[in-house]
């Protein structure tokens, strides 16, 4: 895995802000930043102006597309080819909706960002309406998030009363709206074409594709949607040039995201850091190595909805590419750390039970197989499963994966096939001696292996 | 359609095809014979995609794709029965039964059931689902008529969008989420659409189920025939369902023409009348005061002789006949022709059967286009209507162009259930819908926006001034103050009309008959010309019918001043063809109506399967048990029939042939379901039988060969044959064309300019029989 | 009751859409804040208010995991029992909390002052364990913190509104405790929350 770290390959010198320069966290822990006028003061909707006068729309989708941004979603979707892929003149409006519906088990930058930066959120939502022609943007709070709710809600109020939304904003002649939605609970609202639903006032279904979003979207019109810290990281890139951000990361993977740590760290917590930063650098450095000393086990780099990996992949950089060669996924930036007396199949029985409970329940395979899945988990972890279990599951997964009707359904099962192609000892263990293999429930019994 | 040209090549399963472009995978390979199974997908409703049942393998994608969602794309290949799809389905079957209770022993479905079906056809053997299933309580009751067990469903979310998207009535809905979603009804919103039964039809599993229907049979004992609904003019494709001596239930068998697939639950499920236990079984006869079971040739016996003795004595004219709208055209020609030919009288009319001041110079009083035509409107004007109950189908086919974005208008005495998705509502007060018409017209006459362009051209200046002639001194004003209605809204609607790419404006024929509703008729079939919606599709006028052949027996003239096709009795060429044809005199002058026969001025009355006494007055009442000869024909003791002298066993339209002419002109044949009741007769065959009773050498054996005679003697009708019908009927004016060099059968969707001119009810010649001078071909303007 | 205020005010969200029916789920929180869970007057005004048929929101409702179909206590505390707390100990703190507040997870007390549920992971799993109450959270959950914010509600105190415990520095680095640090019960006094009283919408 050498190589990997090299794929950070710029000489720390040169960089024009530093080595591990902060684009979206950069004020975070000034006090009071949640406040229009503080905010203003570090700089804030400098870029708002910026592009509001110095650009035309094109030339931000332009920039945006240079500066090699990636959806922080999950997807990793390049941001500026969303943005071009737009439908224009379809005689409907477009809309653009920010997705601050955080549910990722694992996942926690978002709802940080809207409690502590919402003008940025905001100022990010304005630049990129501006861009993409959108004259009515939503930003769409999970429901649980009170809190960040009344937040997005208060920025945008402030941020109207200084001039930055309605009518003709800054002179430029141009019009936005701006309406902060609410969730009420699921997760599967998270998912772009569901949300839309959800704002519609709907049960949150998603909806076939094609056709997309971009053509027809929210209300039928051509919507562009976008994670919160996709969104948030639109000023800086205005403010310092794209070229500047895309200095940072590696080829594919530019800039910095947000990376969410927990689990068995020291310092579980939220690090801004370039993309292609080693998983152990973050663990270590930046999480403060293992909590209580114990022996790391496995991780999960993205979200409860990518594969596990081992801690002989510690050295991956945190990037698209560098996970996915690993045989994961970076997904929404949740690292979960899991130590030596975890329990894999109590751990992965737990995130299961997630995605049951999630399942919109519209298709098939993921309305019974979750169900069906969390059964046989649960008989495993509880001692009473039996050895064709183990490839029950396999086989469940296989029937639900590629068959489902959207991601959901396949998320759900990387990590039981994960953990039984890395772990398929420890499903032994339960099925033969009825207990655990490690932790504190664990049943040490001799077992000939 | 310029796509419809634009076909796309495609293999399934190495048989290559050629679909139009825009074709689901599914269609296309159904279109081969190959069969790809289906939940959640309905040809009538929207792609869903969520049973994943549909799997196929096309070359060339990572994933499997659901047929019932992929598009076809050129050059497509594609495998359905691949071991790749194979697997898929196998597993999307696996997880459809890890809760399913596996009763299908105890299951009205069984056999009639996709589950079932699929599952022996591409499931696995076996189960490997040894956890514990779900568990609801059931049956849980979501309507008067429907039963609904949990355990059973498969979530294809078919009731749901059936009753949120199709009906858009309060209904079914899916409930919780995920492995815990359940159909359900919100406990204040009750299940109560008229629309409801389709859901039971559609459920692919025995999940949702009749409660009538229950338990009383396994579904292989029925016997099914298709045949045409004889509960209203609408005239869905039905098939009928019946066990030994039951109708259980109809189904419908889809015309996309008329009931595009649906039934409303009066067709659906309501049989009482013809299961009734109350059904007579014997002629009867009035003996010392008292009906007294007969044999039928004691009873046609004297019938033939009180009409002779009445006939004799006080003359043809004391004699007359009230008909039926719910008997076939085949049984309503022959009673007028009894009454015509036989007894030497035009007193015969039905309820509802003169349509006051229709048109004497225009059309009669029919739709100008069709049920159909209703999906291309933009605009569609209800006056004085209540489809929701009087026509079920069509208020469901205006939901249908309200989702295609027509802007309907309810304009009503009474708040109607379409109201809700209206765009706009207006109500007047009660019986005054020929002065809202009026109004109407009246405005587009005043304002000028009567249209000259396209077919148009004929909107003369001449025709405008005739209008505004026959409105003379009639502001809208004052006629919309007439009708208790705000003139402003009415301009409003007037100018929406005149505006519109293509109107359909519909009345009930009850409006017909009200006080000052001679005019009504004219009055809209006027409005609709002068504002451009006449002579093309989607755009329209005409009455709403009631009974399933109201049309069909004013059609065959059971009314006392027409001949059949509309032949006025006055015109002498028309009396003496149809004279001609029947080897009888025909009198010249116009019989008596309804209103009249029952004032007194016949002694001897033949009622055919109507039941004047309960529309009747005191007086009316008084007359009609003043009768010196009444007859009544039908298949219950109705009211009237209990003041008959001889009441005539008659049997349902499930127990004979015949065809029934629906309210969009569309003629239709219906087929015997099931064997007679023991005793009772075909309403055409107790007329042929009273014939010869009387005298007269009638040798119908079956309803066909009536058919071929209406086709040979009622223009509008030329032609018609059973077999020229078909499974889906036509609609008149019916012609023969030449097609390929083959003799066929034209019907027209929609009237034309020509034809009215013309006056379809009157050729230019009215001699009978030969094909050479039959009205305008069908297709002229298309 | 949906007094005419709430429905004025219900009026008012759905003017912000492009169409009325996209209020549907912010109505259906304002109703369940007037009555304390939804009732079918509540679900009856929502119709109303956006245009729809009343089973439509009633099967909107019973999609979203917010909305109580019965009166709930009158504290609900959610324990987050997803991974990373999972991993923190959230089944512990869950077990620790029905013994203290004598109430079954996913049950309300029969007096009514509690709700207990296990739900989804709350977007705070830096902060493992994390429970809410009332919608507010609180998170680095202890049995001893628990038990003190149990003994501050049998007191009859609320949670404020605030932002949670971040572990974040401008410049990227480590630190051992949160620099940005809301009213976290366990270590501020509750009410002292600087948006108290401020209800989300
Ligand atoms: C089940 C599911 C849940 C998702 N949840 C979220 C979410 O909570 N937040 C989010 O931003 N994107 C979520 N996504 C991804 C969105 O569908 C979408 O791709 C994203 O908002 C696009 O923004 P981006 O291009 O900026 O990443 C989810 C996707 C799926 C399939
Ligand atoms: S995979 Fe299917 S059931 Fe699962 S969330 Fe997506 S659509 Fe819903
Ligand atoms: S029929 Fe295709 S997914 Fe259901």
């Amino acid at each position: 895995m050498a190589e990997t770290i090299d794929t950070v390959a710029h000489d720390e010198q040169q960089l024009p802000l530093g080595p591990s320069p902060k684009f979206v966290t950069a004020n975070i822990d000034v006090p009071g930043i949640d406040r229009l006028e503080v905010y203003r003061d570090h700089g804030g909707y400098q870029a708002l102006e910026k592009a509001l006068k110095g650009y035309q729309p094109e030339q931000l989708v332009d920039a945006v597309k240079k500066s090699g941004l990636r959806g922080r979603g999950g997807a990793g979707f390049p941001t500026g080819m969303k943005w071009s892929f737009l439908a224009k003149n379809t005689g409907k409006p477009s809309y653009l909706i920010v997705n601050c519906d955080e549910s990722e088990p694992g996942t926690f930058k978002d709802r940080m960002l809207m409690e502590l930066l919402p003008h940025e959120i905001v100022e990010g939502t304005i630049i990129a309406s501006y861009a993409n022609g959108v004259h009515h943007a939503f930003i769409y709070v999970r429901g649980e998030l009170a809190y960040s709710g009344v937040q997005m809600e208060r920025a945008v109020e402030e941020a109207r009363a200084a001039g930055y939304i309605g009518q003709n904003l800054l002179g430029s002649g141009f019009d936005l709206e701006i309406t902060v939605a609410r969730g009420a609970g699921a997760y599967i609202c998270g998912e772009e074409s569901a949300l839309m639903e959800s704002l519609e006032g709907k049960r949150g279904y998603p909806r076939l594709k094609p056709p997309f979003p971009a053509v027809v979207g929210l209300y039928g019109g051509p919507t562009v949607i976008n994670n919160a810290e996709t969104i948030a990281t639109i000023p800086a890139i205005v403010r310092y040039g794209a070229d500047v951000y895309a200095a940072y990361g590696t080829e594919k993977s530019k800039g910095t995201r947000v990376y969410c740590l927990s689990g068995h760290v020291n310092r579980p917590g939220n690090y801004e850091l370039p993309l292609g930063t080693p998983l152990r650098t973050l663990i270590e450095d930046y999480g403060g190595g293992m909590r209580g000393g114990k022996a790391l086990k496995a991780i999960i780099p993205g979200g409860s909805s990518v594969p596990f990996l081992l801690p002989d992949q510690l050295d991956t950089p945190l990037d698209f590419e560098g996970i996915a060669a690993a045989g994961s996924m970076l997904g929404s930036g949740g690292v979960i750390v899991f130590d030596e007396d975890t329990c894999i199949v109590g751990a992965v029985a737990r995130m299961s039970e997630f995605y049951r409970d999630e399942s919109c329940g519209k298709c098939t395979p993921c309305r019974e197989g979750t169900f069906w899945l969390v059964q046989l988990l649960e008989r495993l972890e509880h001692g009473e499963g039996k050895a064709s279990d183990i490839e029950l599951l396999n086989d469940i997964c296989d029937n639900i994966a590629g068959k489902v009707f959207c991601p959901l359904g396949d998320a759900a099962t990387m990590s039981i096939t994960s953990s039984i192609r890395l772990f398929r000892d420890e499903y032994l263990h339960h099925v033969r001696t009825g207990g655990c293999l490690v932790g504190p429930g664990a049943r040490r019994v001799a077992v000939a292996t | 359609m310029p796509e419809q040209d634009e076909l796309v090549h495609l293999t399934i399963d190495d048989h290559p095809i050629a679909v139009p472009k825009g074709t689901l995978i599914w269609a296309a390979a159904r279109q081969l014979g190959i069969e790809i199974p289906i939940y959640c997908y309905h040809p009538k409703m929207e792609p869903l995609g969520a049973c994943r049942m549909c799997f196929v393998e096309v070359e060339r994608m990572p994933k499997l794709a659901t047929a019932c969602t992929t598009v076809v794309s050129e050059g497509m290949v594609v495998h359905t029965s691949s071991s790749k799809a194979q697997k898929g389905r196998r597993g999307t079957l696996e997880f459809l039964l890890i809760n399913h209770p596996l009763d299908c022993p105890i299951c009205d479905k069984g056999c009639e059931c996709d589950l079932q079906d699929f599952t022996q056809r591409y499931g696995p053997g076996g189960s490997r689902f040894d956890v514990s299933k779900r568990h609801f309580p059931k049956p849980i009751s979501v309507s008067e008529h429907i039963l609904l067990d949990r355990e059973r469903c498969i979530s294809c979310f078919r009731c749901v969008r059936f009753t949120q998207d199709v009906a858009m009535e309060n209904g079914l809905v899916m409930e919780e989420r995920g492995y815990k979603n359940v159909i359900g009804v919100d406990p204040n919103a009750p299940f109560d659409s008229i629309f409801s039964g389709n859901v039971v039809e559609m459920c692919p599993v025995g999940a949702l189920t009749s409660k009538s229907f229950r338990f009383t049979t396994r579904p292989w004992e029925l016997k099914k025939t298709p045949s045409v609904c004889g509960m209203c003019a609408v005239g869905c494709n039905v098939r009928v369902d019946v066990r030994v001596d039951k109708v259980l239930r109809q189904y419908s068998r889809t015309n996309d023409d008329i009931d595009d697939g649906w039934l409303c639950d009066r067709g659906r499920w309501d049989v009482a009348l013809i299961n009734s236990p109350e059904r007579l079984r014997t002629p009867l006869i009035r003996r010392d005061g008292a009906l007294e079971p007969a044999s039928w040739d004691e009873a046609l016996r004297l019938v033939a002789a009180r009409f002779g003795e009445i006939r004799e004595r006080q003359g043809a004219r004391a004699i007359g006949g009230i008909g039926s709208t719910h008997v076939t055209n085949e049984e309503a020609y022959l009673f007028q022709k009894l009454l015509r030919a036989g007894l030497g009288t035009n007193n015969v009319d039905h309820f509802h059967g003169r349509f006051p001041a229709a048109g004497k110079n225009d059309l009669p009083w029919v739709w100008t286009d069709s049920i159909a035509g209703l999906d291309g409107a933009t605009h569609i004007v209800l006056l004085g209507t209540e489809t929701y109950t009087r026509q079920p189908i069509v208020d469901l086919r205006v939901r249908k162009a309200i989702r295609a974005g027509a802007r309907v208008w309810v304009v009503t005495p009474e708040p109607q259930r379409l109201d809700r998705l209206a765009a706009g509502t207006l109500r007047y007060a009660a019986g005054r819908t020929a002065a809202v018409a009026r109004a109407l017209l009246s405005i587009v006459a005043s304002e000028g926006l009567a249209r000259s362009e396209g077919e148009q051209t004929r909107v003369t200046a001449e025709r405008v001034a005739a209008v505004a002639a026959r409105l003379a001194g009639e502001t809208p004003e004052r006629l919309a103050e007439r009708a208790g209605v705000d003139v402003a809204a009415l301009r409003r609607l007037a100018r929406e009309i005149a505006g519109s790419a293509g109107a359909v404006i519909l009345y009930d024929e009850l409006a017909t008959r009200e006080l000052g509703g001679e005019t009504l008729a004219q009055d809209v079939l006027d409005l609709a010309l002068l504002t451009g919606n006449f002579g093309k599709p989607g755009a329209g006028c005409g009455p709403l019918l009631g009974a399933a052949n109201s049309l069909g027996a004013r059609d065959m003239g059971v009314l006392p001043d027409m001949l059949p096709g509309y032949r006025p009795v006055t015109d002498p060429a028309a009396r003496a063809a149809l004279g001609g044809a029947w080897n009888a005199s025909i009198p010249s002058d116009a019989g008596h109506d309804y209103d009249a026969m029952l004032s007194g001025v016949v002694k001897g009355l033949y009622v055919l399967g109507a039941d004047p006494v309960r529309h009747a007055s005191l007086e009316q009442r008084a007359r009609l048990e003043a009768l010196d000869f009444l007859v009544v024909q039908d298949l219950v003791l109705s009211e009237t029939a209990q003041l008959a002298h001889v009441v005539l066993p008659a049997v349902a339209y499930t127990e004979r042939d015949g065809t029934f002419t629906n309210t969009e002109r569309r003629v239709q044949v219906v087929r015997a379901a099931m064997q007679k009741l023991p005793g009772a007769r075909g309403d055409w065959e107790i007329l042929v039988a009273v014939a010869r009773a009387l005298g007269l050498s009638w040798t119908y054996l079956d309803p066909a060969q009536i058919l071929a005679e209406i086709g040979r003697i009622v223009p509008i009708y030329s032609g018609v044959t059973r077999r020229a019908l078909g499974m889906e009927g036509l609609r008149w004016p019916l012609s023969p064309t030449e097609a390929d060099g083959k003799r066929a059968l034209a019907g027209s969707p929609f009237l034309t300019w020509e034809m009215l001119e013309q006056g379809v009810s009157r050729p230019a010649s009215a001699g009978a029989g030969a094909g050479g001078e039959l009205v305008t071909p069908s297709g002229r303007s298309e | 009751m949906i007094s005419d205020d709430v429905k004025q005010q219900m009026r008012e969200i759905c003017a912000r859409y492009p169409e009325p029916r996209s209020g549907t789920l912010l109505c259906l929180h304002l109703a369940q804040e007037q009555e304390g869970y939804i009732t079918p007057e509540g679900i009856a005004a929502v119709a109303e208010v956006t245009g729809s048929k009343r089973d439509e929101i009633e099967s909107v409702v019973t999609f979203y995991s917010m909305y109580f179909r019965e009166p709930p206590g009158r504290y609900v505390v959610n324990v987050c029992t997803s991974i990373s707390c999972y991993l923190g100990g959230c089944d512990h703190l869950l077990a620790h909390l029905e013994e203290r507040l004598a109430v079954r997870r996913g049950e309300t007390r029969a007096d009514g002052r509690y709700t207990l549920r296990g739900v989804e992971c709350l977007a705070a799993c830096g902060m493992a364990p994390v429970l809410q109450v009332n919608g507010e959270f609180v998170e680095r959950v202890t049995t001893e913190s628990a038990d003190a914010l149990v003994d501050r509600l049998e007191r009859g105190e609320t949670v404020a509104s605030a932002p949670g415990a971040w572990n974040v520095l401008a410049d990227g680095r480590p630190q051992d405790t949160p620099t940005v640090s809301g009213a976290s019960v366990a270590e501020d006094a509750a009410g002292s929350g600087r948006q108290q009283g401020e209800k989300a919408r």
